[in-house]
């Protein structure tokens, strides 16, 4: 799949090439941005850094490069590197696609894709887009975030009238395969256990998304569905003083479903949304264990934002997310209540400054870097400076 | 009293000028454009990347200024954002693949030389600029 993809992008280029009688005609843009930031949490140490000990290991730079040769088509590709504590560290293809769009109504992208699912999945990782440093954790996990924001395939999308005084619908869809690498943060913990998938595992994703932008200026309300067929791939399973053992992780069917409203008018933004992704599956060592995998997490929040001046907002939320699988304890949730604030010294430069009340130790700690137990509750502190052009 | 008096002319200054400088920007499109008016929801939606065409069917590209007060006026009165919240919309689109960035023109004889020659090209300037070549669209 992702060769044929390659290959149609590659074709779609020299199309570009062949015709194009010079750069302008192109349209060739190329937009980046970069990010520092500082954590610090009370207790505990979160997404893999010293926190605890103030850490600034989260650097993010991105670069965009697109060409636009003719009204309807549009080619582009963006890398990004990005280091949170010991994630990434390392420059990855976020997407290379090629989009035709015929109309308003009908449009389709092609190649390695950001995918449209929940509110912000395909635009979470765009750090000057928001006054937020982090999306509520429990559907936007930032460990997760370079296997979740993509896939290789196709988008169809496009916005539909609805007649007079209903509003517009807009409409997503999308198909192809998604890849969870090897070093994503689903695996951290299984891979502090000795368990380890040297390729990670992929498998076929499909879904849709619809916006109803209702009558009521500025509010949008919607939902969206993702549904990832059967994942099976091979992994090793070290067991100290016994060896290294062959066997495979399954991930079962499911589907996960989300809905959102959205109010954003002015100076004021107020969201809402709910998702839930339950995963049935195991872990099988022939001859050695057979251990299930069952998750049902629930997942929401309730933001809200104001722009006190030009060049300063400030924002609150709330987000809460239960795993009903897990036994009862801290491990079973995280509860997180966060207050933002985001100053734009020019339309190029700004700063972030945000503090999260933690508790629960669902998301966000991994066993190497906390050795013991866990401390239930913690204060995260977050200061971060960004570029954007 | 006397303050009042000043306070209310003072106001009744501020909401006089900020009447005419609403009335300052205009709309102005190619004159391969078929329409001759348009609304202030499609106006809001070409420009903030959500519409490629209007009603009737005609593609449009629209066409920004770079900076200053009429490129400030026309973000209050149509999109309700200020520059940077409009330009973090436009990078939302522009780093998820969705759309590429408006160009962005100064001064104001450059927007109207790029609209004149450039199908689909809808932009804003000044009304007391002058515009030939272009045609002005009414928002309604």
């Amino acid at each position: 799949m992702k060769r044929f993809l390659v290959g149609a992008l590659a074709l779609a280029l020299g199309a570009i090439s062949a015709t194009a009688q010079s750069l302008e005609d192109l349209n060739i843009q190329i937009h980046g941005y970069a990010t520092q930031g500082f954590l610090y949490t009370t207790q505990n140490n979160i997404f893999t850094a010293k926190s605890s000990d103030g850490s600034p290991a989260w650097t993010e730079a991105v670069v965009n490069l697109t060409s636009q040769p003719n009204p309807k088509l549009r080619v582009g590709v963006q890398a990004r590197y990005f280091m949170l504590g010991n994630f990434g560290n390392a420059i990855t293809l976020d997407w290379a696609s090629a989009d035709y769009k015929a109309n308003d109504k009908f449009g389709v992208r092609f190649g390695k894709v950001k995918t449209p699912s929940t509110l912000f999945n395909e635009t979470q990782d765009i750090d000057p887009s928001y006054i937020w440093s982090l999306l509520p954790q429990g559907i936007y996990q930032i460990g997760s975030r370079n296997s979740n924001l993509s896939h290789y395939g196709g988008v169809v999308y496009g916005v539909v009238k609805l007649g007079s005084n209903l509003g517009k619908l807009e409409y997503r869809g999308w198909g192809g395969e998604r890849v969870i690498g090897s070093d994503d943060g689903y695996w951290v913990n299984q891979k502090e256990a000795g368990l380890n998938m040297q390729n990670g595992i992929s498998g076929v994703t499909y879904g849709a998304t619809l916006h109803w932008k209702t009558p009521l200026s500025g509010l949008t309300v919607g939902g969206s569905n993702l549904k990832d067929n059967q994942w099976v791939a091979p992994l090793t399973s070290a067991i100290p003083t016994y060896g290294t053992f062959p066997g495979t992780e399954t991930l079962n069917a499911f589907n996960s479903p989300s809905v959102h409203a959205r109010y954003e008018k002015n100076k004021v933004m107020v969201v809402g949304e709910y998702a839930r992704l339950p995963v049935t599956g195991a872990i099988k060592v022939p001859g050695v264990y057979t251990k299930p995998i069952r998750l049902d997490q629930r997942s929401w929040y309730v933001m809200a934002s104001y722009k006190l001046t030009g060049k300063l907002t400030a924002g609150v939320y709330d987000t809460q997310i239960i795993d009903r699988q897990m036994a009862l304890g801290p491990a079973r949730y995280s509860k997180d209540w966060v207050i933002s604030g985001r100053y734009d010294f020019n339309q190029f430069l700004y700063a972030k400054a945000e503090e999260h009340i933690i508790d629960g130790t669902m998301i966000g700690y991994d066993t190497a870097m906390n050795p013991g137990t866990l401390k239930p509750s913690t204060k995260l502190t977050i200061l971060k400076i960004g570029v954007s052009f | 009293m006397k303050n009042l008096r000043y306070v209310i002319l003072l106001l009744a200054a501020t909401s006089i000028f900020a009447i005419n400088a609403q009335a300052q920007v205009i709309v102005i499109a190619n004159p391969g454009v078929k329409a001759n008016e348009i609304s202030k929801n499609d106006l809001r939606d070409v420009f903030t990347g959500n519409a490629t065409s209007l009603p009737d069917g005609s593609r449009v590209v629209p066409i920004l200024l770079k900076s200053g007060t009429v490129h400030e006026e026309f973000l209050q009165v149509y999109i309700g954002k200020n520059d940077t919240a409009y330009r973090a919309g436009w990078r939302s689109l522009v780093f998820s693949g969705q759309a590429s960035m408006p160009k962005s023109l100064d001064p104001e004889t450059v927007v109207v030389e790029f609209v004149a020659h450039n199908a689909g090209a809808i932009g804003y300037i000044s009304k007391s600029t002058p515009h030939e070549g272009v045609k002005v669209l009414t928002v309604r």
